[in-house]
Order: structure tokens, then sequence, then C-alpha cells
């Protein structure tokens, strides 16, 4: 086998996997807070996909100067979301939440067909190449991997570093102290649904830069988001961004030996695998 | 130095009703403790005052204002601060961390540095301690963390629901200990437990709940000579 594909897969993989990590992150963040696994993922990785289109295509912004306009609006379609769909629902049965989550997905999918129709989409974009020998990475990539890395240090220091940041740590460990101590924590839990909307968002913006999409790109992205998740852990951020990297990894490595339509099955399998044997996850307790 | 009165409450959870018309005053700067076997309803009645509980029936008023239908972290806001039972700890986050939630208040904003060093002062244990994820805490260490949390707050009325459960008897001394220090700073307080000697012993006025209603009520002193409360918690 040559070598140097090798190697030039592996940093394809690299990268995406930390795209794949940030997108995975939101998913996780909410259910580690509220216990929710939010089936509206997928349509706000695909409206961060179009929020950068129509933001650089129609009103003429670089996608990257687009991104800081993406997450304001990640957070106020989260915290809407939340109040309108999820807030009635917190304490009821997971069925119930799956079920909240899942109309908005369908809405969702609904109203970005009918603005947007299913044809497939691109930015245009160029950038400079890195080149070392043979192998080129992508500017594209590695902006990607920067923004990427940015928003989960940005992320960390917030959960660990602010008083807000702390009471959603606060309300995901015990939500009636929580109360007990002052903290709103309908508006915590609003919040922390923002926060992952941003993510999902965001990543959404940064896999636009990489790759041709359409309003249907969500759903693949929210089972790969899943396989990740429980990769790495329910609820557990770190472990998000690790599953996302050994998922890029994977992807990138297997489409060497086999055709890209297995991807999804060797994804699955590794997901059963995981199930079966590590159900905590990478870094949790066995 | 505020009053919390409680007119009249039923509650319960769901269909099942547990509390049948308490009332119960606290006093300014007193310390009243509420005392009664285990399920006559206390911790109902602490949860139902917090708003964890919605009130059936009745009402509460803190400094004379209509707080019933006020959400928990509302009251909190306002100073009403409840130690629950079983601690209920940020158990993922270090001492110095559930301090600072314990601080939240608007009112206890400003002074969190103040009031750290006066909870430190109060609970030396828990300085040693401040970079520990709490729920690697010891039992004693626990409830000590919990009470500090509490006056973190800048509360205005502390409420404590069974401070002493399932501590060593040298443990149970020093957390009276630290009561004792809060009565004498002028805190409005309410002690639940089930500990009724310890109880009696430092508060001033008490209140006997049984299966959801108060039996008796009166000066601590009094309370603890009556022929009842003796045969029924004091084992004599
Ligand atoms: N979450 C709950 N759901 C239903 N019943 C409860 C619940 N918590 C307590 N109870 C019942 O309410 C009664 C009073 O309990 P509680 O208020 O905890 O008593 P105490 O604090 O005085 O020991 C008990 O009969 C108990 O079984
Ligand atoms: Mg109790």
């Amino acid at each position: 086998m040559n070598f140097e594909v090798l190697i030039a897969s592996s940093i394809d993989g690299l990268t995406l996997g930390f795209v794949f990590g940030l997108m995975a992150m939101g998913l996780t963040l909410i259910f580690g807070v509220m216990k929710v696994i939010n089936l509206g993922h997928g349509p706000f990785i695909v409206m961060g996909m179009f929020a950068v289109l129509v933001l650089s295509q129609n009103l003429g912004i670089n996608p990257y100067v687009a991104l800081p306009i993406v997450i304001v609006l990640g957070l106020v379609t989260g915290i809407v979301t939340y109040f309108v769909a999820v807030h009635r629902v917190i304490n009821a049965p997971e069925l119930t939440t799956l079920l909240a989550t899942f109309s908005v997905n369908m809405m969702l999918i609904g109203a970005l067909t009918i603005l947007f129709t299913t044809s497939p989409r691109g930015l245009s974009l160029e950038l400079p190449s890195f080149r070392a020998g043979t192998i080129t990475v992508l500017g594209t990539r590695v902006v990607a991997v920067l923004i990427a890395s940015l928003v989960t240090g940005a992320l960390y220091a917030f959960l660990y570093r602010t008083h807000t940041g702390k009471s959603i740590r606060a309300v995901a460990n015990n939500r009636a102290a929580a109360e007990l101590m002052g903290i709103n924590s309908s508006w915590i839990l609003a919040l922390s649904f923002g926060i992952g909307t941003v993510l999902a968002m965001v990543a959404g913006s940064l896999l636009a830069t990489l790759f041709g999409f359409t309003v249907l790109s969500g759903g693949g992205l929210e089972t790969k988001s899943f396989v990740i998740v429980v990769l790495g852990g329910l609820g557990n951020p770190t472990g998000a961004l690790l599953g996302g990297i050994i998922i890029g990894l994977l992807e990138s490595i297997t489409t060497i030996f086999m055709p890209v339509s297995y991807v999804p099955v060797f994804e699955f399998v590794v997901f059963i695998l995981i199930l079966l044997f590590r159900p905590n996850g990478i870094l949790g307790a066995r | 130095m505020a009053t919390l009165e409680i007119k009249n409450v039923e509650s319960g959870y769901g269909q099942v009703q547990i509390l049948w018309g308490v009332s119960l005053k606290l006093q300014p700067g007193k310390l009243t403790s509420l005392v009664g076997s285990n399920g006559a309803g206390k911790t109902t009645l602490l949860r139902t005052v917090m708003g964890l509980l919605p009130a059936m029936q009745g009402s509460v008023h803190f400094d004379s204002r209509d707080v019933t239908k006020l959400s928990p972290h509302d009251k909190a806001q306002m100073g009403l601060v409840l130690v629950p039972e079983g601690r209920q700890l940020f158990t993922d986050m270090t001492v110095q961390e559930n301090l600072e939630m314990g601080a939240t208040p608007g009112s206890a904003r400003g002074e969190y540095k103040k009031n750290l060093e006066w909870v430190f002062e109060l609970l030396p244990r828990l300085k040693e301690r401040r970079a520990q994820v709490s729920g690697t805490l010891s039992g004693g260490e626990q409830q000590m963390l919990a009470i500090a949390r509490g006056l973190m707050g800048k509360p205005k009325i502390l409420m404590f629901d069974e401070l002493s459960l399932g501590l060593s008897p040298l443990l149970v001394l020093n957390l009276f200990e630290v009561i004792r220090k809060l009565k004498a700073e002028g805190y409005t307080m309410l002690l639940v437990e089930q500990n009724v000697q310890m109880a009696l012993a430092v508060s001033d006025y008490a209140y006997v709940m049984a299966n959801g209603r108060i039996e008796t009520e009166g000066e601590a002193k009094q309370v603890r000579e009556m022929e009842s409360v003796r045969k029924a918690y004091l084992g004599l």
C-alpha cells in the first residue's frame, strides 16, 4: 500500500474529525444538561450550512467573517426552540422529548426545503493550500481545525471560568439544588439548548466550507453525531471531540480500502461494538 | 430582621395529600425548630415553602409579602435559603465552585470574597478542601459545605433540613455549635430535626409535627417538659 496515501488520508480524517467533534459536542451538551436527545440536531447543522451560504453568496460576506452572525442566529434559534418545543415537556418521559424534538426536525426540514429546495449547493471559497512533498492540505481544512479548536476552547472557558457557565454545570448536576441557590434553571436550560444549537450550526458552516451539501445533509450527520457522542460518552464534551477525531480518522482511512458507501455500515459496526463493550464511552467508567 | 409565616398550608405529591392545614411562624432573630418522627411531613413542608412543591391550599408570607406562588430561585434571590435534606451538593463540582453557586443571588455577588472568608473562618475544614470535588468529601464535610453554600447566598432566613442525619455525635456537636454562632449573629432560622433532644436544647421556640399536622407548639423549654413529647420523642 502507498504510504503517502495513508498519511494524506489521516490528515484529512484528523482535520475533519475536529469539525465532527464540534458538531457532536452540541448534541452531547444538550443531553448532558437536560437529558434530552435532540432529534433537531441534523436540521440545525443544515441551518448552519445555509446561513453561511446566504450570508456569503447573497450578502457578499466572507464565510469566516459570517461566523459570528451564525453564532448569534444559533443562540436565538436554540433558545426559541427550547421555549416553544422543549420547555413544556422537560419533565415528561424521554419519549415525549424525543417526539417534541422530532417535530422540530420535520418542521425545519420542511421549511428549509420550501426556501432552498433540495438541490445541491456549495460555497465558492478559494484558500491557498499547504504542501509538503507530495502531500497537500487544503487551506479550508486548516482554518476549519483552527476555528473548531477555538470554539471548543471558548466553550470550556465559559463552562469553567464564568458564573453563568458554572451555573450550567450546576443545573446539569442537580437542577433542584440549583434553583435553591437562586439559579433560574429554566433560563439556564434554554441557554444550554442555545449553545448546543450554536455548536451544531457552526459545525455546519465549517462543513459547508469543505463539502457540497443539500437541505437533506443533516440526516447522515445527525446519525454520525450519535455515534460520536456514544463513543465519547453521553454528556461528555471532551469525549465528543475525541470521538469526532476517531470517527474522522476511521472514515478517511477506510475509504482507502472500501467504497465510500460502506462508511455508514462501518460506523454502525463501531457503534454496536461500543454499546457492547464500553457502553459509557471510551472515556467513561466501564 | 426577617419573618416567615406559613398559613394553613396543604400539600402533597400528586393525588396524595401529606400536609393538612399547617401553620408556623418564624420570629425575627429567633431559632425555631420543627421536630417529629420520620415521615411526619417536615421535608414536604420545607419543599412547599420553597416552591419545589406547589401548595394546594394556604399561603407563605416572607416579610409580610405573599410569596406562595414564587419559584424557588425567586425566593432564594430574596434571601429565603434552604439547606436541603441529603445535602444536594453539586457533586461534580469543587468545594469552591459549590460556594460560588451559593453566592448566585444578586445581593450576594458583590460580597462574595468577604463571605467566602467568613464561611472559611466558621468552617475551616472547607478551606483546606476548597479545590476538592465535593462528591469525594466525607459525610461531615459534605454537610459543612451544604451549610456554607447556603450562607454564601446572604440569607435573611435560613432553614436546615436534617443537619445531623447520619453524622457521628462529635460532628453533630460541631454543627450545632455553628448553629449557635449563627444565632448569635442574629439569623432567623428554622431547624428541622429528628434529633429532637438536640434541636430543643438550642431552640427558642418549637413545633412538633405528626401525620402532616402541627401537634404541639410552644417555647422550646416548655415543649421539652411536656409529657407527650418526652414519651414520644425523647424516650423518657
Ligand atoms: N416524592 C414523594 N412522592 C410521594 N410521597 C412522598 C414523597 N416524598 C415523601 N413522601 C411521603 O410523604 C410523607 C412525608 O414525608 P417527609 O415530608 O419526607 O417526612 P419527614 O421529612 O418528616 O421525614 C411520607 O409518608 C412519605 O412517604
Ligand atoms: Mg425529612
